[in-house]
């Protein structure tokens, strides 16, 4: 008698379950943290700020974009990605929080300053169907 | 070098990589949840509202005890659970936002439902018979 009951209530939370499990990665989150501080990213900048590969960045940020945390824009061989999330949805406050909890991290600011270096050093133009990447992470 | 500087770096957001880790289970969640809403819950609450095993809420509860969300306190032959993140911490406004969240969910409200019954029932049961020992009957659903 209980027994479907308790099957279907297994799968009630599912969704949320799978939204944290999308933050419970060190890879995933830094990503984030990342995108919540420069608008739009390249995954060369990713690859260049994080010290990982080209495979592990994009293998993260297609995680994250199959879960709707970003979406993405291709500019010539290269791929680059923004959060999409709708302002005041549960996701919106949930990076909000995240960026509360990441500011007070100095290695948090530690990022965002390779980041800012990064983006420095790149020349612009990069987007116009650039064949190379051309920012620090030195391909 | 590098390499080091590499592997250091990829420790960073470990302890925050661990505190969504804790909410990425659905039975965890609800547990969460519950205690939130109902305050002290005992290992057989959960194992009644949830409808899982006694061995399996016990390792979530363990899980979420380790990990500082929850404190325990014993009583007789049961366990009983309370959360215990400090107001204004991270976790705390984590908590708020997961109960906002789930305050919409007509199945999250069917789950407290069934709690608040069992509660019920299980303090009738309490009453009527003050003999009545809350560890034969409940702990295996």
């Amino acid at each position: 008698m209980t027994y479907p009951a308790n099957r279907l209530q297994r799968y009630i939370m599912r969704a949320e379950a799978r939204l944290f499990k999308s933050l419970s990665d060190e890879t995933r989150l830094k990503i984030l943290w990342l995108l919540l501080a420069k608008e739009e990213l390249c995954v060369c900048d990713i690859m260049g700020v994080l010290g990982i590969t080209q495979s592990k960045a994009s293998r993260h940020l297609r995680y994250l974009y199959n879960l709707g945390w970003v979406m993405d824009r291709r500019a010539g061989v290269w791929m680059n990605y923004r959060l999409s999330v709708a302002p005041g949805s549960p996701e919106d406050k949930q990076l909000k929080l995240l960026a509360e909890i990441l500011g007070s991290r100095p290695e948090a600011q530690t990022l965002k300053d390779r980041l800012e270096q990064c983006l420095t050093v790149k020349p612009e133009g990069r987007d116009s169907a650039a064949a190379d990447c051309k920012c620090s992470c030195g391909l | 070098m590098i390499y080091l500087f590499n592997r250091i770096k990829r420790y960073i957001m470990r302890a925050e990589a661990r505190f969504f880790k804790s909410l990425a289970d659905e039975t965890r969640l609800k547990i969460l949840w519950l205690l939130f809403e109902e305050g002290e819950l005992c290992v057989c609450d959960v194992v009644r509202a949830l409808g899982i095993t006694q061995s399996r809420a016990s390792r979530h509860l363990r899980y979420l005890y380790h990990l500082g969300w929850v404190t325990d306190r014993r009583e007789g032959l049961l366990m009983n659970y309370r959360l215990c993140v400090p107001p204004g911490s991270p976790g705390d406004k984590q908590l708020k936002l997961l109960a906002e969240m789930f305050d919409s969910l007509p199945e999250a409200q069917t789950l407290r439902a069934q709690l608040l019954d069992w509660l019920g029932k299980k303090r009738q049961a309490q009453a009527k018979d003050t003999a009545v020992e809350p560890a034969k009957g409940s702990v295996r659903p």
